[in-house]
């Protein structure tokens, strides 16, 4: 293993530790690899009396979290989640919330549709059941009684199907919603966990 | 030797080494594995782990080529910690030193 093998590996093994911290272990070795080498040692012996990489990786993150939870909640840490909640806060003003209403009127005016629809269908079957008993006040407009015992059955299913439709479509609508809350929330409590 | 307990040992060696003077990450390692047979990359952790609760210090200072060396500097809270290992490991040595005499004599 070369240089340049351990550092990535060792990289790769400090996942999870910020970026910040991450960047100081691995100057500790790469110090090490140029002092080695400046006296005269070979990258891949210096490598190896290193010892493996994934092994150190390992006990910088056992460390890394045995201090989060020794430190707890540190203040910069609970400013940074402050800072995370408000920035989310900010896209969520200007972007979402817009987004959320524009779609929850849509939602709001195609189950108005929906509705009528399956109201108006009855209310022809109705009003054709109702006709002979107030025949001064429910005119058929000219039309045939079986025409408009189909069309009344017809619409009533339209409506019917619209309704149950529009059922299914607010459940996905809520269930992304509450999707969307739950990523912020995880946003803002990832950071708060960060050490 | 065991392992963790070597790992516990390590721990009063770098304390010991950075008594005398500073020492840079390289120099420090290799004073202590001419001495005691261990993974050399596992003082760095070590290092930091106790220059974060407080018994070091580090500096930068410029090397002839290359990046700058970190220097680690014993802190007075460290010198205590030191004295306070040593006399838990003198302890600790005398015992099993009167525990295999009693052995050799019964």
């Amino acid at each position: 293993m070369n240089k340049e093998q351990f550092l990535s590996q060792l990289r790769r093994s400090l996942s999870g530790i910020p970026e910040e911290e991450k960047k100081e272990i691995l100057y500790d070795y790469e110090e090490h690899f140029s002092s080695g080498l400046e006296n005269g040692q070979e990258e891949e012996e210096i490598a190896r009396s290193l010892g493996n990489p994934r092994v150190l990786g390992k006990s910088y993150r056992i460390e890394s979290l045995l201090d989060e939870q020794r430190g707890g909640h540190r203040a910069s840490n609970i400013l940074r989640a402050v800072f995370a909640s408000l920035s989310l806060g900010f896209f969520n003003v200007i972007i979402t919330i817009p987004l959320f209403a524009g779609l929850f009127g849509v939602l709001a005016g195609l189950w108005a549709g929906a509705v009528s629809l399956a109201v108006s269908g009855v209310a022809v079957l109705v009003g054709l059941m109702l006709q002979p008993l107030f025949p001064a006040f429910i005119g058929l407009g000219g039309l045939s009684i079986p025409f408009l015992i189909f069309a009344g059955i017809g619409i009533s299913a339209l409506g019917l199907l619209s309704v149950i439709g529009m059922w299914k479509l607010s459940q996905l609508f809520f269930r992304m919603t509450a999707r969307y809350v739950q990523f912020n929330l995880r946003i803002i409590k990832k950071q708060e966990v960060r050490a | 030797m065991n392992v963790q307990f070597k790992k516990g040992v390590l721990e009063l060696c770098v304390l010991v080494v950075l008594c005398r003077r500073d020492y840079y990450g390289y120099e420090l390692v290799h004073t202590i594995s001419e001495n005691i047979d261990i993974a050399e990359g596992t003082i760095y952790p070590l290092l930091r782990r106790l220059t974060k609760e407080g018994y070091f210090t580090t500096y930068l200072r410029e090397s002839g080529e290359g990046p700058s060396r970190k220097y680690y500097q014993i802190t007075d809270k460290g010198q205590t910690y030191k004295e306070q290992l040593l006399t838990e490991w003198n302890h600790f040595v005398s015992s099993v030193g009167n525990l295999i005499r009693e052995e050799a004599t019964a």
